[in-house]
C-alpha cells in the first residue's frame, strides 16, 4: 500500500542549512577523543551518546550513565515499561533539553555543546513523531504539513508537492482539510508521522508511533518506518508495541529505571533469556 | 557564520510567508484579536483623551498670554510727527510684533460717549495723548520690553496690566505640570495595560511557538509574525480609539460651547488628521515593542 517513495533522496552528509563548522570533520571527531571521550572514528556513527545523566528539576533520575551508539542506517526499537526515560533519550537527540551530564553527538554535531542559534538546523534534520503528535490545533492536516515546510523556507511550488507525495505515503490524502480535532487518534498520529518525514530527515524518531492505532494499522505504519529506514534513513522507534518488536526482529535497547539493560541485535520485546 | 544565516532567512518568499502567518492567525484567534484591540483602543482613548484635554488647557492659556499688550501713551500735547517717531524707535526694539497708533480723535468720541459728564465740565479740546498699542512676540519679555519703552523719549506712561499678567502667566505653568506628569503616568500605565494584552495573546499561542521551535523555525521566523500581529493590533487600536475621540471630543466641545460661550476658543489645536497620525504612531509602536518584549520570554526556553 505505500508506493512511490520517490521523494525520498539520499542524504546529504552535507547539509546546506548548516554553519560549516558544525560539519561532521574528521579533526571534530579526533578532538572529541583527545578530550577522553571513547568516541568512534568512523563516518558511520549517526548517535552517539556517552555517559548521560538527566536529572529533572523535581529530583527524578529519568537517565543514569547511558550510553548507546546507532550507525547510520540503523532501524533501533528503544523499549522499556512507562517511566523508564524512552521519551527523556529521545528528547536529547532533538535537543529538547540538555542532559545534567555527558555528551550527545547527532550526525557529526555535538547537541550538547551547540549554540542555541544552531538547534533549529539540528532539528531540520531530524524528523520526530512526539507521542503527544503536537498537531497546530488551528490549522488543518495540509496547512501543518505547509507550516514545517514553509518554516525552513521551502518554496511554495515546492510544498505542495511534497505534501502530495507525503499524504499519500500515509493515507491521508483524503482527510487534508481537516483540523486535528476533527481527526481520530490514529489519524493524527498519521498526520504526525506526515509531517516527521516531509522534510526527508537524516533520522527519524518516533516516540510510540503506533500508540493508538489497531493492529493493521500499526503493522502498516511500521513497515512503512522500514521503507523509509531501506532508503538510508536511521530509524530510532519508541515502543510498548510487543508484536511489532517481535515481529521485524531488529535491534532492541531495554531501558529499565533510566539505565540500559538490554541492547540485542535482531533481538525482541521481551529478553530472550528471561 | 552568523551573517550568513540570516541574510539567507530574510528572503522574500519568507517575508510573505511571514506576514500571511500574522494574517492567518489574527484571523484564527478571532476572539484574542477582539479582546487585544478593544483593550488597546480604550487605554489609548483615555490616553489620548487626556493628550488633548491638555493641549487644550495649553492652546488656552497660551492664547490668553498673548493677548496681552503694552499700552504706551506720549507726553500731554505731543504732535503726531513725535507719536509717529516714537512708534519707529519702539519697532526697532528686539522682540517686539507690532505697534499701531490709536486714532486721538476717536479715542476723544468713544470717551465721550462713555463719560458725559466730562462734556458738560466744559473742557476745551482734546486732551489725550496720542497712545500707542505694542504687541509683542513673547510674553514673557513683557517686563523687560516695558522698561526699554518706558526709557525712550516722550513717553509719559507705560501700561502692562503685570498683576493679571503675572498670574496667568503662573497658572499656565501650573497646568502645564501637571499635565506633563499626567501624560507620563498615562503612558507608563498604557504600555503596560497593552503589553499585558499582547502577552495574554501570546500566553494562548504557546503550544504554537513550541511547535514552531520543534520543527526548526529560527527565532527571527517565530517573532516575525508575532510583531507584524502587534503592529496590526496597535493601529487597529488606535483606530478605533480616533473614532471614539473625534465623536466624545466633537460631543464635550459642542456642549461646553454651550454653557460658556468662553470656550468656544477651546481646541487642542491638533487638526483630526493629526491625531489620527500621533494615535497610530503610538498604537503601532506600543504594538511593536509590546510584542517583543513578550515574546522574548516565550523564546527564552
Ligand atoms: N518534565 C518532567 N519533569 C519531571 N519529571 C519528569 C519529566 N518528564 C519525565 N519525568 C520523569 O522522568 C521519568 C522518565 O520519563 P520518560 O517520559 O522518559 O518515560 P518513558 O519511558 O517515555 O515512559 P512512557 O513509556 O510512559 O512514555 C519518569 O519517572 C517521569 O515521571
Ligand atoms: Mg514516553
Amino acid at each position: 500500500m505505500f508506493r512511490d517513495f520517490g521523494f525520498i533522496k539520499p542524504h546529504n552528509i552535507v547539509h546546506p542549512e548548516i554553519p560549516k563548522h558544525q560539519h561532521l570533520s574528521p579533526s571534530r571527531f579526533a578532538s572529541v577523543g583527545v578530550l577522553g571521550y571513547n568516541c568512534p572514528r568512523e563516518k558511520s556513527v549517526m548517535i552517539y551518546v556517552k555517559d548521560v545523566s538527566v536529572e529533572y528539576a523535581n529530583g527524578v533520575r529519568a537517565l543514569k550513565d547511558t550510553s548507546v551508539t546507532i550507525s547510520k542506517g540503523e532501524f533501533v526499537f528503544v523499549v522499556g515499561s512507562t517511566g523508564s526515560g524512552k521519551s527523556t533519550l529521545l528528547k536529547l537527540l532533538y535537543r529538547d533539553m540538555l542532559p545534567t551530564a555527558g555528551t550527545v553527538i547527532v550526525d557529526g554535531e555535538n547537541v550538547t555543546a551547540m549554540k542555541p542559534s544552531a538547534v533549529p538546523f539540528l532539528r531540520r534534520k531530524l524528523g520526530v513523531v512526539y507521542q503527544d503528535f503536537k498537531l497546530l490545533p488551528q490549522k488543518n492536516v495540509w496547512e501543518n504539513l505547509a507550516f514545517a515546510l514553509r518554516v525552513i523556507g521551502t518554496k511554495p511550488k515546492e510544498v505542495h508537492k511534497r505534501i502530495g507525495e507525503v499524504l499519500e505515503l500515509v493515507g491521508l490524502t483524503h482527510r487534508c482539510d481537516s483540523f486535528p480535532n476533527q481527526l481520530s487518534g490514529g489519524e493524527q498520529q498519521r498526520a504526525a508521522i506526515a509531517r516527521a518525514l516531509i522534510n526527508n530527515p537524516t533520522v527519524l524518531i518516533a516516540d510510540e508511533p503506533t500508540g493508538n492505532l489497531d493492529p493493521t494499522t500499526s503493522w502498516d505504519i511500521v513497515q512503512l518506518l522500514e521503507q523509509i529506514n531501506i532508503r538510508g534513513t536511521t530509524v530510532l522507534c519508541a515502543t510498548h508495541d510487543s508484536q511489532i518488536v517481535d515481529g521485524m526482529k531488529k535491534r532492541v535497547i531495554q531501558l529499565e529505571a533510566g539505565e540500559v539493560i538490554r541492547d540485542e541485535n535482531k533481538g525482541a520485546y521481551q529478553n530472550s533469556e528471561s | 557564520m552568523k551573517i550568513r544565516v540570516r541574510i539567507k532567512t530574510v528572503n522574500l518568499r519568507n517575508i510573505e510567508f511571514l506576514i500571511e502567518e500574522a494574517f492567518t492567525g489574527i484571523v484564527r484567534n478571532g476572539l484574542m484579536a477582539f479582546a487585544s484591540i478593544s483593550t488597546i483602543a480604550l487605554s489609548l482613548a483615555v490616553l489620548g483623551a487626556f493628550v488633548l484635554a491638555m493641549m487644550g488647557a495649553n492652546h488656552f492659556t497660551t492664547e490668553q498670554i498673548d493677548r496681552f499688550e503694552i499700552a504706551v501713551f506720549t507726553v500731554p500735547g505731543a504732535a503726531k510727527a513725535k507719536a509717529d517717531a516714537l512708534a519707529d524707535s519702539i519697532r526697532k526694539i528686539e522682540g517686539i510684533k507690532d505697534v499701531s497708533i490709536l486714532d486721538r480723535d476717536e479715542e476723544y468720541a468713544k470717551f465721550k460717549r462713555e463719560r458725559p459728564d466730562f462734556e458738560s465740565a466744559g473742557l476745551l479740546g482734546n486732551p489725550l495723548p496720542y497712545a500707542l498699542r505694542v504687541r509683542i512676540v513673547k510674553a514673557d519679555q513683557l517686563t523687560m520690553l516695558s522698561t526699554k519703552i518706558r526709557a525712550l523719549a516722550d513717553v509719559d506712561h507705560v501700561n502692562v496690566g503685570q498683576e493679571t499678567y503675572k498670574r496667568v502667566v503662573a497658572l499656565a505653568n501650573a497646568i502645564r505640570a501637571i499635565s506633563f506628569a499626567g501624560v507620563i503616568i498615562l503612558l507608563i500605565t498604557t504600555a503596560f495595560i497593552i503589553s499585558n494584552a499582547i502577552r495574554l495573546t501570546l500566553y494562548a499561542r504557546r503550544r504554537e511557538i513550541r511547535i514552531m521551535q520543534l520543527v526548526g523555525a529560527t527565532n527571527h521566523t517565530i517573532r516575525t509574525p508575532l510583531v507584524i500581529e502587534g503592529i496590526v493590533f496597535g493601529s487597529a487600536g488606535a483606530l478605533v480609539a480616533w473614532i471614539l475621540l473625534r465623536l466624545g471630543g466633537g460631543y464635550v466641545v459642542h456642549s461646553a460651547q454651550r454653557i460658556t460661550p468662553m470656550f468656544g476658543s477651546f481646541s487642542s489645536g491638533l487638526s483630526g488628521a493629526g491625531l489620527a497620525f500621533w494615535l497610530l504612531l503610538a498604537g503601532a509602536v506600543i504594538g511593536a515593542i509590546g510584542s517583543l518584549v513578550s515574546i522574548r520570554r516565550f523564546l527564552k526556553d
